[in-house]
């Protein structure tokens, strides 16, 4: 049993059974289970409409699900909200602030809320403002900040109180590239520093960099959860382009692999990345001239793209 | 329930408002208006020969309560779910600000802006204090009135800022909502007032039927018509006690719909009366009408016991008739008589405590709905409403 198990054993993290909610006939989340670990980032990703906001209001104490249970380190954001509030950072899809405060003023305002003494909410003020590379716009009015700027003071806001449990959507929606990059990096750090990190976010090639697992949702429910380590098979496709495409195909038929014709290159199906690489040591031996060699998709990726194959 | 907590919600809702809008502006605009206001109001009476503090105290007291009726809900009456549209009432109850916290720090903060709004006016206020004819103490009751009628009205605006997804609704519905109480309650009471008679049997000292039956004459064909159509003035010695069945209105039944308008409550609290300073109060004093008016409708028709003196005005006994009914100070005395039972009627019938218990209960009901309404986390989400 690794650290994070046995974490999740005593009651941290978070642990989502069974959990459905309706709005009137709308059902939003059907039957969702997930287990996020302290100590790991947990990517919860699902197409539009997939019941990840949903679930991210009842797990934030927001909501009541109408059936089905969740404990946040332990604790029932319904029956103990306040304890969940204490150990959370909830970060919403589209943060929005007062904009009439200053950065500085709008987290010691959050401070007050969250029973931060002055001197220790002046004192975090300054830490965090650091650790999301606001420090410089400190004293700005939160109304002149970009969408990305306003993003990073909304990750502020979820660290203030150095809660044990981040559950954030969408955090990278309206960072340029470098703050995504930032931000992987922070998440990373807080994970190893013991925090447990929830995140949903539609851009799956930034997730597969800092993500330690996925929990794929569609129409409500829970489809599938994989670590993201590189050791789980993923089936996806690889693009082979060759000098000689005619030995290029000759080596495939001889193989007996899946494979499309992809213009002057081939799309071949592979069941994992060992696969893979024993097609390409066969296709070297060929003597095809291999020039091209890819996947086509990531790994989080295609399995995102096989769950949700059903919606197309 | 934490104080700490709940002054960080009041004070960044005073800080927000601060700067986004022009307070300043504003309250410069509503020091000017009640100037000109208190000002034409002291130009109008000053030159009569009773005080002119009372007609200035009114006005002011009066502009005041209709100005902040028309702010206050623009505070608070968008203060929630403006919040809601803006992405920042979530963000606030993910901390551990209670709903309670959290309701009565926007209540606070708009009772607080209303309050400042009373604070502009009060050097007026004071102005007419010293023009006289005001006892401090009334000035006391009638502001502490005030000040809770303007709470109520940032509870019931932040009660309907709640209820609604949007702000336009919850504004409309705090306006028409106060408008029912202001004009609804008065019109319903006067409809009333038409519709809800009864016929009673009075008991009146007064000139009987059959002295004026006794005084008719059959008038001589060319002679020159006597003076008063022939029939001579009756005296007191005329009168004679009899009962009267005659048609009233039974407003001692009807008197709650004035009780629960705010400037009814607002002006009984602490009407200007003979008493106050022991000066004569006069001239434009609509705080004292509107209580005269609202005490007298509580008390309703008087009932068989008492008697209604229609003689007072008339000449004593042993007059010559015809002569001139009576002297000044004889007509004064009887007036003097009148007001004196009339003050003692209405210092029997208070409204303003009924009214402002209704108002104050208003009020309560207004923040439990609105505490309720904030009360996370949610099991039913009201139709077209998004918690974040």
């Amino acid at each position: 049993m690794s650290s994070a198990d046995g974490a999740v054993a005593n009651g941290g993290g978070i642990v989502v059974e069974r959990v459905h909610r309706a709005f009137g006939d709308v059902v939003a989340v059907d039957d969702i289970s997930l287990v996020a670990r302290p100590g790991e980032v947990t990517a919860l990703i699902g197409p539009n409409g997939a019941g990840k906001t949903t679930l991210m209001l009842m797990l934030a104490t927001l909501l009541v699900p109408d059936d089905g249970s969740i404990t946040i380190d332990g604790y029932s954001p319904v029956d103990d909200p306040r304890e969940v509030r204490r150990r959370i950072g909830w970060m919403p899809d589209g943060f929005g602030t007062w904009d009439a405060l200053t950065v500085r003023e709008v987290l010691h305002t959050i401070g007050a809320m969250y029973d931060l003494g002055a001197a220790e909410s002046r004192i975090r003020t300054d830490e965090v403002l650091e650790q999301v590379h606001l420090a410089d716009l400190a004293d700005r009015r939160a109304r002149v900040l970009s969408r990305g700027q306003k993003q990073r003071l909304g990750m502020a806001r979820a660290l203030l109180h150095r809660p044990t449990t981040l559950i954030l959507d969408e955090p990278a929606s309206g960072l340029d590239p470098r703050s995504r990059i930032e931000l992987r990096d922070l998440l990373r750090g807080l994970a190893a520093s013991g925090t447990t990190v929830l995140v949903s976010s539609h851009i799956l090639t930034e997730l597969q960099e800092m993500a330690d697992r996925a929990v794929i949702v569609s129409r409500g429910r829970s489809i599938e959860s994989q670590a993201v380590d590189g050791a789980t098979p993923v089936a996806r496709t690889w693009r082979v382009a060759a000098l000689d495409r005619g030995r290029l195909v000759a080596a495939l038929r001889e193989v007996g692999a899946n494979w499309n014709d992809a213009g002057t290159a081939v799309d071949v199906l592979l069941e994992g990345d060992p696969q893979a690489a024993e097609l390409l040591a066969r296709l070297v031996e060929s003597g095809a001239g291999i020039t091209a060699y890819a996947p086509l998709h990531g790994e989080m990726e295609a399995a995102y793209l096989a769950a949700t194959e059903d919606r197309q | 329930m934490n104080a700490r907590r709940l002054w960080t919600v009041a004070r960044l809702e005073l800080v927000q408002r601060a700067r986004t809008s022009r307070w300043p502006l504003v309250l410069g605009a509503w020091f000017v208006i009640i100037g000109l206001v208190t000002f034409a109001s002291w130009r109008a009476v000053r030159e009569s020969n009773i005080s002119s503090g009372p007609s200035l105290y009114d006005v002011t007291t009066f502009f005041v309560l209709a100005l902040g009726m028309l702010v206050v809900p623009s505070l608070t009456a968008t203060t929630v779910n403006g919040d809601r549209e803006h992405g920042v009432l979530a963000t606030v109850q993910t901390t551990l600000v209670t709903s309670w916290e959290l309701v009565l720090g926007k209540l606070l903060a708009s009772w607080l802006v209303s309050l400042c709004f009373l604070a502009t006016a009060l050097p007026f206020l004071a102005w007419a204090w010293i023009e006289g004819g005001l006892s401090i103490g009334r000035v006391f009751l009638s502001l502490l009135v005030l000040v809770l009628v303007l709470a109520v009205v940032a509870a019931v605006g932040l009660m309907f800022s709640t209820l609604t997804a949007r702000p336009v609704a919850s504004a409309v519905l705090t306006y028409l909502t106060l408008a029912a109480l202001v004009f609804g309650s008065l019109i319903t009471f006067l409809l009333g007032a038409v519709l809800l008679t009864d016929s009673v049997t009075v008991r009146v000292n007064g000139v009987p039927e059959s002295y004026w039956a006794a005084q008719t004459e059959p008038p001589v064909e060319g002679a020159e018509p006597p003076a008063n159509g022939g029939i001579p003035q009756p005296t007191q010695a005329d009168c004679d006690v009899f009962t009267r069945t005659q048609d009233v209105s039974r407003t001692d039944r009807l008197w709650p719909l004035l009780a629960v308008n705010p400037f009814v409550v607002v002006a009984d609290a602490a009407p200007s009366r003979l008493a106050d300073g022991g000066t004569f109060t006069g001239g434009f004093t609509p705080m004292r009408w509107i209580s005269d008016g609202s005490r007298d409708a509580k008390a309703g028709p008087r009932d068989g016991d008492d008697v209604v003196d229609e003689c007072s005005y008339l000449a004593p006994a042993g007059s010559t008739p015809n002569s001139s009914a009576m002297t000044d100070d004889a007509f004064e005395r009887a007036q003097a008589a009148r007001d004196a039972a009339a003050l003692e009627r209405r210092n029997a019938h208070p409204v303003w405590p009924w009214g402002l218990a209704f108002l104050v209960a208003l009020g309560l009901v207004s923040v439990l709905v609105a505490e309720r309404r904030v009360q996370t986390p949610v099991r039913r989400l009201p139709s077209g409403t998004r918690i974040a």
